[in-house]
């Protein structure tokens, strides 16, 4: 543990606390050992990284856990106060991949992921560059497309439910003036379609977090480099890609991770759009995960589909915590 | 009307309160009921009229949200907090009943003057039943029909007053008031992938002969047939599979659909926004002199096992049972009981649309009993999809719930 609260603490703040003559100075022996600890030394650290990692144990570790536990137990409704349920070792997850809707939603999942991240990321890159431009009023409506990203899911996926609507959606009433479609596109109803309805309205979703967060990379960059990189002559697209990308790497990698946490986490948008139909054609495993749990009471099986989340989750915890570890010692 | 019902309905809500508050003896016998009736439904207006009679008993009324009824119940049972009644929706009452969460009422209800067995409708009866007890009381019920647009069918050169009777004439009228120049759809119902979608199909494989032990009779595979054929023929917006009822009965309010299967929890909007003639019949059969059925839904009451008080929790719900008469006019909801004439509301399409529905819930079928009601559903769900989006055949895809159903029964 390298730091030390007196880097970061200013002087004295602590120290007045237990000011000559209060009571802790008279306690002698081990006691006074604790306490002097506990004001400046290796004690003080270890309060200060107990209470998160306490916090932290409590709120996630211990569900966390309980997921796992439950995943190898046989859970109906009525045993779902008590801890020990019998215990079905592989069961559950062999049961799982002998479904034949299995498979297939684990690709939606994938198709899911990967569609929401590109279109976010590069629409979200696409503006922040526009953006960063400054060009009158940028900063200003830059700000106006986080209304999108303020927005209560559900919300979203109630308008993008209208948009999207077969018969007398907007979209499709769009598509047709402009003669790009003959006949109407069912996006909710329609196999083909129904997984790429909610991976527009994803998209329209996560761009504006992507692009705050873009602009903010990109508004570190120091100007000078773009002025050195000018006088020895290269052009945008050189300098963009010798000096832009290269010196966002940590900033995209934080996005890209973040932005698969946020989308393995998107559950409102396919309750408000297709509710994972027709015939789980845009079902993916987070929706899954709740409808086994709370729409069937198959805890187990919920469980065991949240376990191979979190599997995916971990990967891109670690690819995050990569990504922004240098910032850290910057 | 609106000012003055909602200001007696306020006056009643905060008489309750206080009477509960005021005159609550310690000798009180206190009990909790928890249902999902807001303030415009029947519940809380029962349990502040029961707790103004005074008689020793005092209730008090949670709501819950619909989506969490059973698992809060589940999770007040398994740690000993149940309330002494709940109101539970049909299709999962034999999951309580079966493992003994209900207390049984059938000798209570065997020496009851007020709750009568013969006096409900034999639908909503059974669903309370398990192992031939009865482990409820229904509360209230409802079911489907068939909704059309006497104008439109007039338009085409139909009989406005011979409505489709049988799956035939409903495919074919159906032809003929689709008209897609107009944005016009010969029918709306709802294939959704959720209970609804059960809730809608079931009747249909009932009337051919089939039932959820019995998915891939041959009847019930016609069924499935004839809804294909709607569908593929665009004889319905192919949002039907992911559109609820209420939202595709939207589109026959609206006029974009000729013919509409729903209930009668559409009587009061279709009343307010239906700028046309319309009318109700009772749902077509497969063939002339076939076997009716159809859905049935809504809640009913029960009792915890758990409840301290189990008689005086049967005189709430004997009191509740007393109050069925105003059910219809009040709360707009329909007492599952044949014994009540509905008096008429004076609108005359609502008072028409009533009748048949009273009628066709002689016909109506709880989906299960069965402990596992949801996962039996999720197996016709699923059949129901693949079989519209033309991934496997409905013999194929009805074969495969029934596989499904069977390893449920075991």
């Amino acid at each position: 543990m390298a730091l030390r609260h007196h880097h970061f603490l200013p002087e004295g703040v602590v120290f007045r606390a237990n000011a000559p003559g209060s009571p802790v100075r008279s306690i002698g022996g081990p006691m006074k050992r604790l306490f002097s600890s506990i004001r400046d030394g290796n004690g003080f650290d270890i309060v200060l990284v107990a209470f998160p990692l306490g916090f932290l144990f409590l709120m996630a570790g211990l569900p966390l856990l309980y997921n796992i536990l439950m995943s190898f137990q046989e859970v109906d409704m009525f045993s779902l106060g008590t801890f020990l349920r019998p215990f079905v070792g592989f069961k559950n997850y062999q049961e799982l991949f002998a479904q034949p809707e299995t498979w297939p939603i684990l690709g939606n999942t994938a198709i899911f992921v990967i569609g929401s991240i590109a279109g976010q990321f590069l629409i979200g890159f696409g503006l922040a560059l526009f953006f960063w431009v400054n060009f009158p009023g940028a900063s200003w409506l830059r700000g106006l497309f986080l209304v999108s990203w303020v927005m209560p899911g559900l919300v979203v996926g109630a308008i993008w439910n209208w948009i999207l609507s077969g018969d007398f959606g907007v979209l499709n009433f769009m598509l047709k003036e402009t003669g790009i479609i003959s006949g109407n596109i069912f996006w909710r109803s329609d196999p083909n379609y129904s997984l790429y309805a909610v991976i527009i309205a994803n998209v329209w979703l996560g761009t504006a977090f992507n692009m705050i967060l873009l602009s903010v990379g990109l508004a570190s960059i120091p100007g000078d480099l773009y002025e050195a990189a000018e006088l020895d002559g290269a052009n945008a697209w050189q300098r963009f890609w010798t000096i832009t990308l290269p010196m966002m790497r940590s900033t995209i990698g934080a996005i890209v991770s973040l932005g698969l946490i946020f989308t393995l986490q998107q559950f409102d948008l396919f309750a408000a759009i297709t509710s994972g139909g027709p015939n789980n054609s845009s079902n993916v495993t987070q929706y899954w995960a709740w409808d086994l749990s709370f729409r069937q009471y198959d805890f187990a099986k919920g469980a065991t589909i949240s376990v191979i989340m979190i599997v995916f989750v971990m990967f891109a915890s670690v690819v995050y915590v990569r990504s922004t570890r240098h910032e850290v010692r910057g | 009307m609106g000012i003055r019902k909602y200001a007696v309905i306020g006056a009643l809500a905060l008489a309750g309160v206080s009477m509960l508050g005021l005159s609550a003896k310690a000798e009180d016998v206190k009990l909790t009921v928890w249902s999902l009736d807001r303030d415009i439904q029947p519940a809380p207006h029962l349990v502040a009229d029961f707790n103004e009679l005074n008689n020793g008993i005092q209730i008090e009324y949670r709501q819950i949200q619909f989506d969490d009824v059973v698992s809060e119940a589940m999770r007040a049972y398994s740690t000993g907090q149940a309330p002494d009644i709940i109101a539970i929706d049909n299709p999962e009452h034999a999951l309580f009943s079966s493992r003994g969460a209900f207390l049984d009422l059938t000798d209570m209800i065997s020496k009851s003057t007020v709750i009568k067995p013969e006096n409900y409708f034999p639908g909503p009866l059974k669903s309370v039943e398990w192992d031939g007890k009865y482990y409820g009381v229904p509360k209230a019920t409802n079911t489907i029909a068939l909704y059309y647009n006497k104008d439109m069918f007039k338009a085409k050169g139909l009989d406005p007053n011979k409505p489709p009777q049988t799956w035939d004439e409903l495919v074919e009228d159906a032809r003929k008031l689709t008209d897609p120049a107009a944005n016009v759809y010969g029918l709306a119902f709802s294939a959704k992938a959720n209970e609804e979608g059960t809730f809608q199909f079931l009747p249909w494989a009932q009337m051919g002969g089939g039932s959820y032990q019995d998915i891939n009779s041959e009847g019930a595979v016609k069924a499935l047939t004839v809804w294909k054929t709607i569908m593929d023929e665009k004889l319905a917006s192919p949002d039907t599979l992911t559109r609820g009822q209420w939202d595709s009965t939207g589109t026959f309010n609206s006029g974009n659909a000729a013919m509409a299967i729903s209930g009668p929890w559409e009587l009061d909007r279709m009343s307010q926004e239906a700028k046309f003639d319309w009318g109700v019949t009772l749902l077509p059969v497969p063939q002339e002199g076939a076997e009716r059925s159809s859905a049935m839904g809504d809640f009913n009451w029960a009792i915890f096992a758990s409840t301290k008080h189990p008689e005086e929790a049967f005189k709430a719900l004997e009191y509740f049972a007393s109050q069925d008469d105003k059910m219809f006019k009040n709360y707009g909801q329909l007492p599952a009981r044949s014994d009540i004439a509905i008096p008429a509301t004076g609108q005359a399409l609502k008072d028409a649309g009533l009748q048949v529905f009273l009628e066709q819930l002689k016909y109506a079928k709880p989906r299960g009993p069965h402990p596992e009601w949801p996962k039996i559903s999720k197996a016709i769900q699923d059949a129901i999809q693949a079989a519209l989006t033309g991934q496997s055949s409905p013999k194929d895809a009805l074969d495969q719930a029934a596989e499904k159903i069977k390893a449920v029964l075991g």
